[in-house]
């Protein structure tokens, strides 16, 4: 716990990053909406959800890396209290890479396969070859890529995904963006490989300051360096607030499901998991309340009829559903 | 006691090589034995490339092995003659992570699910119909859905499909190759509450090959431990997560990120250094020397024999 939870911002305390009210549409529905949140230097920011629930085009939404099926709505992004919405794309390209920065999920695509690990990383920095070369050594060293002065001038693929992932983040972190945002970072490693690109991404945050969104479908992976989380669903923010308040009492009911469903090392073996029934509703049948509502045990007319708002349910710890006091 | 020929599957020094245009053979799969008795429920685990997906490959016949031999229901699969692999396919079933490129997307559900049981002449017409509405309702579908086709139904629900004709012919075998892998959470809990019902219905021996050592502690009874190639350890499921032997299980299980801040930040780190070696270029010695946070000299030269230790067996100089 580095900070003070923040879901809004504070007028004392900037945020690096915050979005606020995002809306995203794909043809007419909103696949993204009304999604706040903010972080701070230093801090690791979750957002969580299963495959759809719009966690990835928010990230790929703050780049301005939207595919051309989606269209932003409502919202503001705001960098360092800069509306990058407003941002030209020719001033938005001056903006990725240096002052926010994303990796991604499979580090042997985002590659360019025809140039070395050096080339690479040295792109961001935009010095001369000769200059960035020591600066690409220390920060392949900082990433924790043994032997740099041999790996520098390797290709990607005569590195393991593992390394990849540190030459992505290399490259990512080496202008000293004050953001990053990580999309399932370690979703393709293995369980020992993934720990140590864990480690290396909490690590940064805090010796460097980095504000981090981790977009994530693993809980254990929020569970392990997430300082606050936001949970989706169906495109909107169920829950959010302080990770360890919210994985000791949840107060959304999907939240609390989702929790329930995972089979854990101190479980009963064959115990009975939690499910959830049915299915994400699809854009186009979203309905007019809580989208959860189709699903949830605790649904009534209320529900079906008018969205919940996130409120909040005691020091910063927010949901949005109408029976939040109910979830156990 | 069940004799070798009583169990449901015995895997006797099973190895597979990949011959390698120039340098040595990539040894994906390199002596490994183990033997699962019916009602049984065996999880092998462990990281990419370790193999694992090979075995499962050889048992069921879609890879010829280099060496060793497979025998299902006491029949040898290894060098079987076509109409011997026929047969024997009978008792075994498998069902691999990708729901959508198991199921032909032009069949029918009733059709996929019927088609075991139609090819081998066990039934047709109305007591086809009704074979396939009593799998489709054990996993959970509907009668009705057997008129749909795969593209109408979502991930969890086609793993479904795959599921019920895997129980068609009500196989001694089931092998199961990262049957949850590619579900979310929510749809994970509905698949693995479905296994574990079948097991306890029909008592089938089961192979469950996955990389997530939780789900495996939900529904194993025994749990295998492969690391390039070979069992590091084997033992039943309560001992291995309570008392791992092996170095490189400790480290896997440590690896875990448990979703619970409070245990997951609490919980002693093993790192791991390194990355797996390549399957052509095995290390000497112990095949895990090079990532240990125990090694020793004798680590680097001899390999350590299989042993062993408590209610594990363990193949670790150090055990114990």
């Amino acid at each position: 716990m580095l900070l003070a939870p923040a879901p809004f911002v504070p007028a004392l305390f900037a945020p690096a990053l915050a979005v606020h009210d995002l809306n995203l549409l794909i043809d007419g529905a909103a696949v993204v909406d009304g999604v706040d949140f903010a972080v701070a230097s230093g801090e690791v920011m979750a957002l969580v959800g299963e495959s759809g629930c719009g966690k990835s085009l928010t990230a790929h939404a703050i780049m301005r890396l939207l595919p051309d099926a989606v269209r932003q709505g409502r919202g503001r992004i705001e960098l360092d209290g800069e509306n990058l919405s407003a941002l030209s794309e020719r001033q938005m390209r001056r903006v990725r890479g240096r002052r926010i920065s994303m990796i991604f999920q499979e580090p042997q695509a985002a590659l360019d396969p025809l140039s070395t690990v050096g080339a690479q990383v040295a792109e961001a920095t935009g010095l001369p070859r000769s200059q960035a070369r020591e600066a690409v050594l220390r920060m392949l060293a900082e990433v924790g890529i043994s032997d740099p002065a041999r790996r520098i001038d390797q290709y990607p693929f005569e590195l393991s995904g593992g390394m990849c992932q540190r030459v992505m983040i290399a490259s990512a972190l080496i202008a000293r963006p004050a953001v990053l945002i990580a999309d399932e970072p370690t979703t393709a490693l293995d369980v020992t490989i993934q720990a140590q690109i864990l480690d290396l991404l909490r690590r940064l945050a805090v010796e460097r300051g980095t504000a981090i969104v981790l977009i994530t479908h693993d809980m254990g992976v929020v569970a392990d360096i997430a300082d606050r989380v936001a949970v989706m669903y169906a495109g909107r923010i169920a829950e959010t607030g302080d990770t360890a308040a919210i994985f000791a009492a949840p107060r959304h009911p999907y939240t609390a499901l989702l929790l329930a469903a995972l089979p854990r090392l101190t479980d009963v073996p064959r115990s009975r998991l939690a499910v959830i029934e049915g299915r994400v509703p699809a854009p186009a049948e979203f309905p007019p309340g809580c989208r959860f509502a189709g699903r949830c045990p605790l649904a009534d007319d209320h529900c079906r009829a008018e969205v919940p708002p996130l409120r909040d349910v005691g020091s910063g710890h927010l949901s949005a559903c109408w029976h939040s006091e109910a979830v156990r | 006691m069940s004799g070798p020929g009583h169990d449901a599957l015995v895997v006797a020094d099973l190895a597979v090589h990949y011959p390698a245009r120039n340098g040595p053979p990539v040894r994906a799969v390199d002596g490994v034995s183990f033997a699962l008795a019916r009602n049984e429920t065996l999880g092998l685990v462990g990281e990419s490339g370790c193999g694992k997906s090979t075995v499962a490959r050889a048992i069921v016949g879609l890879q010829p092995p280099t060496r060793g031999s497979v025998k299902v229901d006491g029949a040898e699969i290894v060098g079987a003659s076509r109409a011997a692999l026929r047969a024997a396919r009978a008792r075994m079933q498998m069902v691999f992570q990708d729901p959508v490129t198991s199921l032909n997307p032009r069949m029918t559900v009733g059709e996929a699910v019927g088609e075991p049981l139609l090819v081998r002449g066990i039934a047709r017409g109305a007591a086809l119909r009704e074979r396939v509405a009593g799998l489709l309702t054990e996993a959970g579908l509907r009668p009705e859905d057997a008129g749909r086709y795969p593209h109408q139904f979502s991930g969890g629900q086609r793993q479904r499909i795959v599921i019920a004709r895997a129980l068609a012919l009500r196989p001694a075998l089931l092998v199961c190759d990262e049957p949850v892998s590619a579900l979310d959470v929510s749809v994970r809990a509905q698949i693995l509450n479905l296994l574990v019902d079948l097991q306890r219905a029909h008592g089938m021996a089961c192979l469950f090959v996955s990389h997530d050592l939780a789900v495996v502690r939900h529904v194993c009874d025994r749990v295998a431990v492969m690391y390039l190639g070979r069992l590091a350890e084997l033992a039943p499921r309560d001992a291995l997560y309570a008392e791992p032997r092996h170095p490189y299980t400790r480290a896997l299980l440590a690896a875990v990120p448990e979703p619970d801040p409070v245990v997951q930040r609490a919980k002693p780190r093993v790192p791991l250094v390194g990355e797996i070696p390549s399957p052509a270029h095995m290390p000497s010695g112990c095949r895990f020397h090079t990532r240990c946070p125990m090694t020793q000299a004798i680590c680097r030269t001899v390999e350590p024999e299989w042993r062993q230790v408590g209610s594990s067996l363990v193949a670790c100089h150090f055990a114990g």
